[in-house]
């Protein structure tokens, strides 16, 4: 076997542990690389930041177990950046597991301590709602009519943030996280299009190709692409988390598989040239 | 009349065009009738959630009963850990609330979840070694993008070289944008043809067998 | 300091069984395998139920007695494992059917055709060359990628005319390639949060 054809022939457990060790040595040591800030992230966090004091969002998690290494960092530098401007959010979860994700990003944000947030004053949390876009039009159509209480019970008429929005009008601004094509779609339709509510989104990297057009027609004012945009995020925001942690580990993983790319392009074509 | 077939086919036409009335007029016998169906349907969606399980219930189940699997054996683990969740959701009357439901979820569910979609990244790798070949001018064009996008999001090289971020910005600029743009527009189109062939009457594969 | 908490250590089993994948199937996958669609569907019916108490079993406690008609409808929809009488869950799929289609094509219309168009027909000469040479190429590459999909017309993709399909496929490929790229990044953006786990509240050898 020439050497070409061993190179192009490389066993998947070689690879398999090569990519385990390119993630498990930058975890262990990390870099602490710079990090540049795309502009659809700037663009995510000055919309926020252009919001007044009182303004209220409406916060849909859309997205669960699968989503929430690249997407829950984001989550939580975005909650950090609308607490401190003293923003106030309706939260809901169009995600089956996004009531789940709700506690696990509270965890993190800790709004009571960290910005004296009072829950029913300056957030609330809806819980998961079925049906996808019908949630969506449920909850921007007239949301009393559809709910009555909150992801734990409590009547929505007892907790003041809950009591003062009915519909899309009195929201400033619509923002979704998800892993789902149709979730990402969706919202343009209810948000945008049906409602006309200024809307800002956040999705996986992978998504962001397909979403770019609503980005360029001015449906999506700004738009957090993944583990990168969650790392923007954090660095933006200032609370650095795991995303950034991440970065580093992206480094070794990405220049790995660059490698891989290079060394069995290489071999391919010395093979094809007949340099056996 | 069919009554299996030609009232659900009206449901259908029915309830479409309600909810694109509600878009295009203001009238608000329009707007409350769209309301109601907007909240039934988050209760028949929820309805909807449980026929994944019980499909789950009756494969399963008869694996269980049979035995003559190899992996029977998985099956009955399968259908037990359903059996938790239902119990330990339902049993405190909190639901995804209790405390002990997210202990079991977050033992459970979100690692497992987590792992299963982020595994393939393995696969990414291994795939991209072995099929990522620019082989001929069209996969070139392929694989040029996919190298200078995974460069640039490589934080170490734009670290070291600036202008490979920026030229990543740039190909999910006008390049990406185009493609992109041209492939929503006719999705657009194809979905709302599909949507209003659906709402007529004219595409009926949702209704099932005959 | 190896972690004691008995659920971070089923996690991180779960985790490392549900990786084993990577290098070959077994029996350690599979067992993980199944335990996620167990809970997975435990999970949606614990969370079906819930929504079915808050959004119509209260309704109906409210005196509005029209949802039952909901309820029945919902019922409905497990009449398709019956052998006779399946064709009854057809009645509450035309309604989702019917509402689902309503929804999204209304402003679909709007958001994917009208202002996507809109975008494109904006003037080329920009303010810098640079603008200019990218409006043209984003409008170029929304031209031939729509031109590419034209079917219906057979000398769409024939001769002269045929160099329009034929550079909205390079544009498309172009674009995949970015798209590829980012799925890269995705995976293993998603994998580095389970390593991270493993490492901070499993093993504790990371801060």
């Amino acid at each position: 076997m020439s050497i070409w054809e061993k190179l192009t022939s490389i066993p998947r457990e070689v690879i398999m542990g090569l990519v385990f060790i390119a993630i498990l040595i930058p975890a262990l040591n990390p870099l602490g690389l710079p990090l540049m800030v795309g502009s659809m992230s700037q663009a995510w966090y000055d919309t926020v930041d252009d919001m007044p004091a009182g303004s209220i969002l409406l916060f849909d998690i859309g997205y669960g177990s699968g989503g929430y290494p690249s997407l829950g960092p984001g989550n939580i530098a975005a909650f950090h950046q609308m607490f401190e401007k003293d923003l106030r959010i309706v939260i809901m979860a169009t995600a089956l597991e996004g009531s789940m994700m709700y506690p696990l990003i509270m965890a993190g944000v800790k709004p009571e301590s960290n910005y004296g947030a009072v829950y029913g004053e300056d957030y609330v949390f809806l819980g998961y709602i079925a049906g996808g876009q019908t949630a969506m039009a449920g909850v921007l159509g007239d949301l009393h009519a559809l709910a009555s209480t909150d992801y734990q019970g409590t009547s929505l008429s007892s907790l003041p943030l809950a009591a003062e929005v009915s519909g899309a009008d009195d929201y400033d601004l619509v923002v979704y996280l998800t892993t789902s094509g149709d979730t990402a779609e969706g919202w343009v339709y209810q948000a945008y299009s049906q409602y006309n509510r200024p809307l800002i989104g956040g999705m996986l990297s992978m998504m962001t190709t397909s979403m770019k057009p609503y980005y360029d027609s001015g449906q999506l004012l700004g738009l957090m692409d993944g583990i990168k945009g969650a790392a923007d995020m954090e660095f933006l925001t200032n609370h650095p988390g795991d995303a950034i942690v991440s970065s580093d580990i992206l480094s070794f993983t990405q220049a790995l598989v660059l490698i891989l790319i290079l060394i069995g392009n290489v071999a391919f074509w010395m093979q094809k040239g007949g340099g056996k | 009349m069919d009554y299996r077939r030609d009232i659900p086919l009206a449901i259908t036409f029915l309830v479409g065009i309600v909810a694109v009335l509600d878009y295009y007029t203001t009238l608000e016998s329009v707007t409350n009738t769209f309301t109601v169906i907007k909240n039934w349907g988050v209760v028949l969606q929820a309805f909807a959630l449980g026929l994944g399980a019980v499909n789950l219930f009756r494969v399963h189940g008869k694996r269980l009963s049979e035995r003559t699997r190899e992996d029977w054996m998985f099956s009955g683990w399968l259908l037990l850990m359903m059996v938790l969740f239902v119990v330990v959701g339902l049993g405190t009357g909190k639901y995804d609330t209790s405390t002990q439901y997210n202990w079991i979820y977050q033992a459970l569910y979100l690692p497992l979840g987590a792992t299963m979609y982020s595994s393939l990244a393995f696969y990414m790798a291994y795939g991209s070694y072995k099929v990522l070949r620019a082989r001929n001018f069209e996969a070139a064009l392929l694989f040029i993008t996919a190298v200078l996008v995974i460069i640039g999001n490589t934080p170490i090289f734009p670290a070291t070289f600036p202008g490979l971020f920026h030229l990543r910005e740039w190909i999910f600029g006008p390049i990406v944008s185009g493609a992109y743009r041209g492939i929503r527009i006719g999705v657009g189109i194809g979905a709302v043809v599909l949507g209003i062939k659906t709402l007529v009457g004219l595409e009926t594969g949702y209704l099932g067998r005959r | 300091m190896v972690s004691m908490d008995p659920q971070i250590w089923i996690a991180a089993l779960l985790t490392l069984a549900a990786t084993s994948y990577a290098f070959r199937d077994n029996k350690a996958f599979k067992f993980a395998e199944f335990t996620f669609i167990g809970v997975a569907a435990g999970h949606q019916i614990v969370m079906g139920i819930k929504n079915i108490r808050d959004y119509g079993w209260s309704h109906l406690m409210q005196g509005e007695m029209i949802y039952i008609v909901v309820f029945l409808l919902g019922i409905m929809l497990y009449a398709r494992y019956h052998k006779e009488y399946y064709w009854l869950y057809r009645y509450p799929i035309a309604f989702l059917v019917g509402n689902g289609i309503g929804i999204s094509i209304r402003a679909g219309i709007h958001s994917d055709f009208t202002l996507q168009i809109a975008q494109t027909a904006t003037p080329l000469i920009a303010s810098t060359a640079m603008g200019s040479i990218n409006n043209i190429i984003t409008f170029v590459g929304v031209i031939t990628a729509l031109s590419h999909f034209i079917f219906t017309y057979e000398g769409m993709h024939k001769d002269a005319l045929g160099w329009g399909p034929k550079i909205g496929r390079w544009m498309i490929l172009l674009a995949l390639g970015a798209s590829f790229g980012n799925t890269v990044m995705t995976r293993f953006g998603m994998y580095q949060g389970r390593v991270i786990f493993l490492l901070r509240e499993w093993l504790q050898i990371i801060a």
